[in-house]
Parts: C-alpha cells; structure tokens; sequence
C-alpha cells in the first residue's frame, strides 16, 4: 500500500503532508520526518491529513512518538483528516494530545 | 552449459588474435570494452557477462574498479587475467584473486577454463541464495518467537459459569500483532472478568509489551479483587442493592479500576519512551444478575446484542487507550447482558479486515452481520468467520483477530 510524506518548514512551523496509508511498514519513514522536523527546531507541527486513508495501530504509535520527540510545548495537529482516522485518533484518546482540526 | 557471456577488457579495445579465435570457436558471446567505457557507463547500459576477461597489462585495481562497477549492477563475473607475452603481468593479478588465461590459447584450454569460471560464478550465486534464505529465517524465526510469546500468554481454557457461555476466536496474523484474551474468575469467584485487548503495532516488540500488560492486569484484578471483597463486606455493603446504583462503587469495579489504571500508571512510568499502548475492553460481569461494570481504554466498542432483536448497543470508550497518558482517569461503563443477549467483543482486526481490493470491513458491515446472524454464542463466530473469510477473499490477513462472544442462556430464556 502506497504511502508518501513531504515536509516543509516555514517560520519554524513545521507542515508535514501525508498521503496513503501510515502503516507499520511507513512508521519508519514517519519518525525520520518528525526527527528532522524536531532537529530544525519546530515550534509547531502541523500534519495534513486530507489524503491519508489509513492509520494503523502502529500508525498510532508513531503519533505518539511524535508527541514524545516534538516536547510537551510543540503543538502538533492533524488537519483535515478523513473520518475513519480521525474516528481512529478520537477513539484512542490521542485527540486531548493531539489537536484534531477539521480541513 | 549456457552461452558463455565474455566482458573482455583492455586499454585499447584489443586482444589477442588467437584468444579472439578460441572464444568464438567455443561459441562464447563477447563484449570489448576499455575500463573507462565500462566505469562511465550509465545504469543499465552494461552487457550481462558471467566472466571478465581481463588484460594483465592493466593494473590490478583498475580491474577490480571494473569488478566492482559491475557488482553495482547486479553482476559477479569471474575474473580471468589474459596476457600474450608478457606472462609476468599475470603474477599481480593472481596475486589480487584473479584466474589467468596465457598462450598457446587452443579452444579447449579456454573452454575448460570458461566453464570452471562458469561453475564458480553459479556457485557464488547459490551461496547468495543460501545466505538470503538464512536472512529469511531468522525473521521467520522471530515471527515464530513472538507467536509463542503470544500464545504462552493467552489462556489454555476459559471458564464457564453455570448458564453462561462464553467463546473466543484468536486467528494470529503472520506478522505477529499483539491481541490477547483472557477470562477469569476474581472476588472469590462471585465475579467474572473478561478482556479483549489490542497491543499497538508489530513483532516481537507488540508480543513483550502483550505479556506485560496481561499479566499487570491479571495479577492486579485478582489481588485487588479479595480486598475490595472484604472492604465491601466490612462496610456491610449490601451486594445485591449496590449493582442497581450507579452511585455506589459496585463490587468488582475496585479490581477493574485498579487493573486498569495501574496498568496505565506502570506503563506510564516505566515504558513510556518505548511508545507501545494497548487498547482494551475490559469488563467485570456478575453472572447471577448479567450486570456489567466495563472500562473501555480506546477499544473498538464491543456490541451488546440483545435476544429480542432490538438495536445492537455499542459500548463506547471509557477512556484513553492504556500506557499513553499518565495519570488519565477512567471511568465505569455499566451495562447489562439480559438473558439470551450476547456481548461480542472484538478487536480492530475484524474490522480492518481487507478485501483483495483494499477493502475495509467496516464497523458498519460488521453489526450488519452481526444483526443478521440469527445465532448466538459459539454460532455466532461461526457466522462472523465466515463473513469475514468471504469478504477477505484471498487477500492476506495482516492483524491479529479477536472475536469474543458471551451470552447468556438460562433456562427459559428467549432463543435468538
């Protein structure tokens, strides 16, 4: 299943576009992002998530990496994600550590 | 043996006119190249060769630049150094590992030669294979280590209350996800408690983090489940009237509570820089009256069947998923089985069940079916199995799926 991220950073923001399926075997692509996102010193992350179709458990996880990894003061939101991972998101929780906002 | 493929190399595209005679005498496919032809060659662009022959009069390691320009492209020919008069060229290419070709250069001498090299290069090509499939099974290995972590910590039965049954399916996925079950009696066996739980991700790493999290939660319900007894007792709580008020912590709920919170606050405090959180739907069920006291920690919602066929009732989160947030509260869900009613507890493996188009199952689809099915209890994941394998198809399964059915049958009560 096809998966794609780009990052770009504008004024310490950091704006990260995913597209397909964050999945186990995407995860790894995922945490480099966030990493370099965190090492160029990010003050806000922003995930675009119009195109994402799936998240997975460990999809899950690596948001909670990018919790961990950003520092409690980062505010990280996801931004337009379809119903079915947004639906994903809220029933774990994670919406009270990640805001979720609509596109 | 298959046609010879021959790089011949040398400075000025040239060789000997005797060599020249013998390679085509034996039929051998031949390439001539100079090294800096070869080393400027884009991706794709070289001959597929199984020997490369190369002039003694370059030097060494200009031909193993060559070798390894080759190796690049998917290529490991047998080197073979070739000179015409100057034999004592040769010495340092056999010295770097090459073969060597010297004159008189009669076809059958060059054949021999070709063919030895053409053993050795399928040699090495075995040896690669054997190495690939080593690599293989040491994952598979570790699959198969992280299966049997799985399966040691799940329960070898299940028990059964009197009027009660209760089933489970655990298809495992071959990629080792970290789903657990467990069933067991707690409060001096006057209550029952039951857990569907989910292990995020894959491997080994899900399979370790599931047999803590079973076990913390286990061992923290059953110790917790005798005080909380003899609390209730010495307080001269009445059991009975409790259940009815939701005002009024019910027997059971301090164990279920101090499992889950406590998994939360283990996990929290000593795990959480590994990242791993399970999902978990875990109920304590009265089986004299069908109460349910539950916390959902972020699980799919379990269905609450009931026998008259009224609107299936989902039984959402509680709380957050367990191991993520420190400190979290969660609160008691209460509901109650009815007799002939089923609870079906699953995990997201049913309903992130795919199709060989990609397909999701679907939330949806899946109390659809289980509306329809007019069975309950052990028919009733019968009917879901089959539901599920029809719409999977041959598409590989890739999570771990958990069904847990309990239902209620006392005598007289109403059949589905």
């Amino acid at each position: 299943m096809s998966f794609d991220i780009r990052l770009r950073i504008n004024e310490r923001i950091a704006v990260i576009e995913l597209t397909g399926e964050l999945d186990a075997a995407a995860a790894g692509r995922f945490h480099d992002t966030v990493d370099e996102a965190a090492t160029a010193g990010a003050i806000e992350l922003v995930i675009h998530a119009a195109h994402l179709s799936y998240l997975s458990s460990a999809g899950l996880r690596s948001l909670v990496f990018a919790r961990q990894k950003m520092g409690d003061e980062v505010r990280i939101a996801v931004v337009g994600a379809p119903e079915p991972v947004a639906r994903t998101i809220r029933l774990a929780g994670f919406d009270h550590s990640i805001s979720l906002v609509d596109a | 043996m298959a046609q010879t493929k021959v790089l011949v190399l040398d400075e000025r595209r040239g060789m000997p006119p005797g060599l020249r005679d013998a390679l085509d005498h034996v039929g051998a496919e031949v390439h001539v190249r100079s090294p800096g032809e070869v080393l400027a060659a884009s991706p794709g662009r070289l001959p597929e060769v199984t020997v490369l022959l190369a002039s003694a009069e370059l030097a060494p390691h200009t031909v193993r630049s060559v070798a390894r320009r080759l190796d690049d492209e998917g290529q490991q020919p047998s080197v073979v150094a070739f000179a015409e008069h100057d034999l004592h060229l040769l010495d340092h290419h056999v010295i770097a590992g090459a073969d060597y070709l010297a004159p008189p250069f009669h076809p059958d001498l060059v054949r021999a030669r070709l063919r030895d090299c053409h053993e050795r290069a399928q040699f090495s090509r075995t040896m690669e294979d054997v190495a690939a499939h080593a690599e293989l099974l040491s994952y598979e290995r570790e699959l198969e280590i992280g299966r049997e972590i799985q399966l040691g910590f799940l329960p070898d039965s299940l028990p059964s209350p009197k009027d009660w049954e209760i089933h489970v399916r655990f298809r495992p996925a071959r990629t080792v996800a970290g789903d657990f079950y467990d069933v067991f009696e707690i409060v001096n066996r006057r209550r029952l408690a039951l857990v569907v739980a989910d292990v995020c991700d894959k491997g080994v790493g899900a399979a370790l983090f599931m047999a803590l999290i079973r076990s913390l939660l286990r061992h923290t319900a059953e110790q917790s489940g005798l005080q909380s007894l003899i609390a209730a007792e010495l307080m001269g709580e009445d059991a009975g009237w409790a259940e009815h008020s939701r005002a009024i912590p019910v027997v059971g709920a301090t164990p279920l509570l101090n499992a889950v919170a406590g998994t939360n606050n283990y996990l929290t405090r000593n795990h959480i820089r590994q990242g791993y959180f399970a999902t978990m739907f875990f109920a304590v069920l009265d089986p004299a009256t069908g109460n349910l006291v539950y916390i959902n920690g972020g699980h799919n919602p379990p269905v609450l069947l009931s026998a008259d066929g009224g609107e299936p009732v989902l039984l959402e989160p509680t709380g957050p998923a367990v191991g993520v947030i420190p400190d979290v509260d969660f609160s008691l869900g209460y509901a109650r089985i009815g007799p002939g009613d089923t609870l079906f507890i699953y995990t997201d493996g049913v309903t992130e069940a795919r199709s060989a188009d990609g397909e999701f199952f679907g939330e949806e689809q899946m109390v659809g079916q289980l509306g329809e099915a007019a069975v309950r209890g052990e028919e009733l994941l019968d009917h879901m199995d089959g539901a599920l394998s029809e719409f999977v198809g041959r598409a590989e399964q890739s999570d771990d799926i958990t069904m847990m059915a309990v239902h209620w049958n006392p005598p007289g009560a109403p059949a589905a």
